[in-house]
């Protein structure tokens, strides 16, 4: 297949990358960008390891063809942290020990961060229904509800640094 | 540090050891830049793709690779690979090792075996080279039952296996059996007073780790490689490979890697990493594999079992008598075979004193994905059967389960099977006791409901299930151990008064190394944040066995901490020299103010020194590095206790069930990292609440084909919406010492997902009034046996329903 030019803001930073028609913006992301952050745990939808945001949105990138988001501002895991600065949410993680294996937590922390910026102030049934589609399979769930719930309480609401 | 002087010792001495900290690979895992093997990339790189087994059981009778090849692939086949058959789980010993496969496979024994693999310079390109590959099978026939498998007549699924130098026959499809016998179970059942038995079945579930197997091989210039892979111990990898391919150990160096969790899935060297190896050694280049999800999910599942369980007791309550008869369905390959058959009557043996008991375990190929240790190898399995059986047995005499379980478990004192019946110690810390009275007061046991009294759409019902897990196979015999049990560190204390800690231990990401850090700092008296955990790599480090058997902890952190208290000695001996005070006045300290250790005399206030200061003295005197290698293989095997109370509520209309509250209890000795602690056992909550109800994976009878066809939510790993509300959940560990464990602690791991299972079935027999004694308890069969049960049903005779098992 032909490749393409298409254009994308990566956290912040002007891309032009060139990719084939059927490749997923999840393999862009890890294999052209460089940012291996976003994980590749089922390739279909089902475990949220590969949750971005595109243009503010929360989005399972194995499930996005590049080409579609030509244009379009991406935000991964790697670009949450300002000049090694934790976003709150990445704090509430690490206080509440919500880290394990670390696999799903790019996922989590993205979800958890676009749950945040639509809605500063969930209650523990709202963030148990936004998560629902990130899997985990180290903590049970607990320290992770815990951790959002307590972003949310110091004020990690609102929309994140772009 | 001894047992006695831990006694002296205030709690705030143990600065690091039960403190809670970021852990240090936190910032890694929260910003994405933690490296797991698939997030290795390196220059001239290329990619693999692995052709499976499309039939359950077929003679491979001839693969062409012409087509692939001509595409610029490079591909490799049994043809091409070394004929050495291998088990990939080299914990065991040589003489308990059975080997039955290859790199690929000679014949296909089960759906999505792997046949031949590629590498090309793209995935893309990889993918359809590997469609280009033409194989003709022979189809024979399918076995997905061990009942089916061990009939006679039935295909032989290995002709015969290795072990040790010999080939050795398999007949019908018994891959090995396991007799073990205490006392006279016939003078024991005519001595008790009431005799049960009864018949559980557990089932296959999928491990789910997030990260699917992966692995990197990169060939380098003096015919030595370079591998990064999904592994549990990458001393493992390091031998196998060089096994398999007759390479010189120093030249395989195999680097470790974060843990996208594992629960077992990795403790053998799985199946992708000789492949890509194979692949890597052909192209002469780098070459990266990575499992798909679905491939993944036909590579290894939890071993299913039957159990038959009888036991005869003393009409107060005691046990006399128990006999285990085991089937179990190891799939297409003996991975641990020998060894499972060996826990199950080891961890039966040590939930409850028999003096009299009989097991009798037989192991069974089928044509299915091979069975793997999973979180708790065989204790979920066994202690389901038990800790049903007990709650049936203490209805059926009108106890309360809670006291004929203290009346009869294997506690302080007592001989504990840490791995079947050659690894044995005995019990020196239990908190049994204390952690039962805990969860019954959370719970709020005394107040459970009569089985079986509720009639409304919504009934809820409380369950207890206690057990264990072991804490590494260490045992006291000096030879002939069925199992490798040691761990190695070195210490080296740097010119500022930091530490490298430098040991090939893995962490599954429950801890492990951070608890490493914590022993290491206490034991020379450093602040945490002064200990670092070094990359490390097989060329650099000494043997650790593997990151199993909730060994981590007890085992490794023992050996880190032998190697740190070495270290130590010889830092306090070049302190010596420089305050003229002996080494043995001489104490360590962290001193909040200068960040680090200091060494100082107590009686004699100005001769003070910090650690950096003596290790810089060493350096520019030219006195040598303090450093310190040691290994250590543990002589015990505490028992990690775990009390389970759960309280669940059955929608009798759609036979759904909701978790309301847990109250789960941990004797794993000191607490090294209460908060990571405290998320073991939730973790473990999930993953047992979703075996006992949820989880399956089941085979299409006539295709042997996944029913969930690798679609990860077929094979319902619980999501968030199945735990628990926070305020819901109690985790609680008991203040215990285990005199044998670094800063007395033991294990914890496996241990918390162990009795959860009978901790549903129990609480489902409360709310109900109707046993399970199949795994996983479904809403289907919820339904069907409450359908069966109502119309007779007596809600006042709660005996007749104990009796009528729902089935």
């Amino acid at each position: 297949m032909k490749p393409r030019v298409i254009h994308l803001t990566v956290n912040g930073e002007q891309r032009e990358v060139s990719v084939s028609p059927n490749d997923l913006l999840l393999n862009v992301i890890r294999e052209q960008e460089h940012l291996t952050g976003t994980k590749y745990g089922c390739g279909i939808g089902e475990c949220g390891g590969c949750t971005v945001h595109i243009d503010g949105q929360p989005m399972l990138s194995c499930l996005v063809l590049a080409v579609a988001v030509d244009g379009r501002a991406i935000v991964t895991i790697e670009g949450l942290a300002r000049n090694r600065q934790l976003d709150p949410v990445q704090e509430a993680f690490l206080d509440h020990s919500a880290v394990q294996c670390g696999f799903c937590t790019p996922g989590m922390i993205m979800m958890s961060r676009a749950l945040l910026n639509e809605n500063p102030r969930p209650t523990e049934h709202e963030v148990r229904e936004f998560l629902r589609g990130c899997l985990c399979r180290c903590t049970g769930y607990v320290s992770i509800v815990r951790a959002v719930l307590a972003a949310a309480e110091r004020g990690a609401g609102g929309e994140e640094r772009s | 540090m001894t047992p006695a002087e831990r006694r002296y010792m205030s709690s705030d001495e143990l600065r690091a050891v039960g403190s809670v900290a970021w852990r240090k690979d936190g910032v890694a895992k929260v910003t994405g830049a933690e490296q797991y093997a698939p997030d290795i990339a390196l220059s001239r790189m290329w990619y693999a793709r692995v052709l499976r087994s499309p039939h359950a059981h077929a003679r491979i009778t001839r693969i062409d690779t012409s087509v692939a090849e001509a595409l610029g692939a490079v591909c490799l086949t049994f043809a091409d690979i070394p004929k050495v058959k291998y088990n990939e789980r080299i914990v065991s010993t040589p003489p308990h090792l059975y080997r039955d496969r290859y790199v690929l496979a000679d014949k296909a024994r089960h759906v999505g075996e792997a046949v031949a693999a590629v590498a090309a310079p793209t995935e893309a390109l990889a993918e359809k080279a590997l469609r280009a590959i033409k194989v003709d099978y022979e189809p024979l026939q399918t076995i997905l039952n061990a009942e089916d498998s061990m009939r006679s007549g039935a295909e032989p699924i290995h002709a015969s296996v290795r072990l040790g130098d010999a080939e050795i026959p398999i007949e019908n499809n018994v891959a090995v059996t396991r007799s073990i016998q205490v006392g006279d179970i016939d003078k024991g059942f005519a001595e008790s007073e009431f005799v049960i038995e009864r018949e559980f079945t557990t089932h296959p579930i999928y491990h789910a780790q997030m990260e699917t197997k992966s692995v990197v091989c990169r060939p380098e210039p003096d015919e030595a490689i370079t591998v990064w892979a999904t592994a549990q111990s990458i001393h493992n990898v390091r031998q196998l490979l060089g096994e398999i391919y007759s390479i010189p150990l120093h030249k395989v160096n195999v680097r470790r890697v974060a843990l996208g969790g594992t629960f077992g899935s990795s403790i053998q060297v799985n199946s992708v990493i000789p492949i890509c190896v194979g692949l890597a050694l052909r192209a002469l280049r780098p070459v990266k594999l990575v499992s798909t999800r679905e491939e993944d999910m036909y590579d290894h599942v939890r071993y299913p079992t039957n159990i038959r369980l009888r036991l005869g007791l003393k009409r107060d309550g005691t046990l006399v008598a128990g006999h285990m008869r085991a089937i179990v369905d190891i799939g297409a390959h003996n991975i641990q075979a020998f060894p499972f058959l060996g826990v199950l009557a080891g961890f039966w043996a040590s939930l409850y004193r028999l003096p009299h008991m009989k097991y009798e375990g037989r192991a069974v190929y089928t044509n299915r994905t091979p069975s793997c240790a999973m979180q708790g190898f065989g204790a979920p399995q066994v202690t389901f059967a038990v800790e049903s059986l007990m709650d049936e047995i203490a209805h059926e005499l009108g106890m309360d389960p809670i006291d004929l379980k203290l009346k009869n478990y294997v506690g302080l004192g007592g001989t504990f099977w840490g791995h079947g019946p050659t690894v044995q110690s005995i019990v020196r810390s239990d908190g049994v006791p204390e952690l039962v009275g805990l969860g019954a007061k959370k719970i709020g046991w005394k107040e459970r409901p009569r089985p079986g009294s509720q009639t409304g759409r919504y009934r809820r019902g409380i369950g207890m299930a206690r057990g264990f897990h072991t804490s590494g196979v260490g045992h006291p015999k000096a030879t002939g151990a069925e199992m490798i049990d040691y761990s190695g560190a070195f210490v080296k204390i740097n010119e500022d008064g930091s530490v490298d800690v430098v040991q090939s231990l893995m962490d599954h990401g429950g801890g492990t190394l951070e608890a490493i850090a914590k022993i290491v700092a206490d034991e020379l008296g450093v602040p945490l944040e002064k200990v670092g955990l070094s990359p490390v790599d097989t060329r650099t480090t000494v043997y650790d066995v593997t990151t199993h058997a909730t060994r981590g902890v007890y085992a490794g952190g023992a050996a880190a901490q032998k190697a740190a208290r070495k270290a130590k000695a010889i830092l306090l001996d070049y302190a010596s020299r420089l305050l003229g005070v002996l080494p043995e006045a001489l104490v360590i300290e962290p001193d909040v103010r200068l960040g680090q250790g200091v060494i100082h005399c107590p009686s004699l206030a100005d001769r003070r020194i910090t650690v950096g200061a003596v290790a810089k003295a060493c350096q520019v005197n030219s006195w040598g590095t303090i450093a310190a290698v040691e290994s250590l293989r543990q002589v015990n095997c505490p028992p990690a206790y775990v009390t389970y109370f759960v309280e669940v509520e059955v929608d009798t209309d759609t036979g759904n069930v909701r978790t309301r509250r847990a109250a789960i209890g941990s004797d794993c000795g000191t607490v090294v990292n209460p908060d990571l602690a405290a998320g073991q056992l939730t973790g473990g909550l999930s993953k047992g609440a979703g075996y006992a109800l949820i989880e399956d994976c089941r085979w299409d009878a006539q295709t042997g084909e996944l029913l969930s066809r690798g679609f990860w939510i077929d094979g319902k790993t619980p999501s968030v919406s199945e735990s628990p509300l926070l305020e819901d959940v109690h985790t609680d560990f008991a203040k215990t010492y285990e005199p044998s464990g670094p800063f007395g602690a033991k294990g914890l791991g496996e241990a918390s997902t162990n009795p959860c299972a009978g901790a549903y079935a129990n609480a489902l027999y409360n709310a109900l009034g109707v046993r399970f004694y199949e795994l996983p308890v479904t809403p289907e069969k919820i339904l069907a046996a409450l359908q069966r049960k109502e119309p007779a049903y007596d809600a006042r005779d709660e005996r007749r329903t104990a009796v009528a098992p729902a089935r």
